[in-house]
């Protein structure tokens, strides 16, 4: 698994988490943001939750991607908010400028 | 779930069995969130016992966090509604132990 995006790239969360444990809260399912900080490798949660050692697991670069409020919580948002989430690479796809 | 490298624990039946009940962030109908004046780290003695104990637990491999997440997570959703955070530590690590055979 390589490292897909850079700092400052839209990215979009995936629409639906699959069975298991995932580090993906529902409320920022296919949700557009922006990758603020990289910070290299880290063992996959969800292969972790299924007994993977950290060397048998899938290991993902993780980032820090930030949301706007208005994305996440749409016309409930307060603002200015901005909600961080620190995200493995599968749980993102990247999201076309525009 | 293809190309694992190891042999999952959980059967993927289980898996599908599962409820999301513990991803509610976002939504709304629980009431206000009660904030306690000078909250202590413990409301009763067993649970800073199970504290320990899941700590002493995972510190010693017995499961790791995300399976005891999981474990939590895995929770029937009555159960999980009705448990407090420490009765959800115990009921996860009373199964996890159960489910790897330390406890009969």
């Amino acid at each position: 698994m390589t490292t897909r995006f850079r700092c400052g790239d839209q990215v979009r969360t995936r629409a639906q988490n699959p069975e298991g444990h995932t580090r993906l809260p529902r409320y920022l399912c296919d949700r557009r943001g922006t990758v603020e900080m990289i910070h290299g490798l880290f063992a996959l949660p969800d292969d972790r939750a299924l007994g993977a050692s950290l060397s048998t697991g899938r290991q993902e670069t993780l980032y820090t991607v930030v949301f706007e409020g208005r994305e996440v919580w749409r016309e409930r948002s307060a603002e200015p908010l901005f909600v961080s989430a620190d995200l493995w690479d599968s749980y993102l796809e990247p999201e076309p400028a525009r | 779930m293809s190309k694992l490298r190891w042999r999952p624990a959980l059967g993927n039946a289980s898996l599908r069995a599962m409820p999301s009940t513990h991803d509610v962030g976002g939504a709304s109908g629980f009431g206000p969130i009660v904030r306690e004046v000078d909250e202590p780290p413990f409301h009763h003695e067993w649970e800073a016992r199970v504290f320990a104990l899941n700590r002493r637990l995972l510190q010693l491999g017995f499961y790791n966090l995300d399976e005891f997440r999981l474990a939590v997570e895995r929770m029937p959703s009555e159960a999980y509604l009705a448990s407090s955070y420490y009765e959800k530590w115990f009921i996860a690590v009373e199964r996890l132990l159960r489910e790897k055979g330390v406890l009969e």
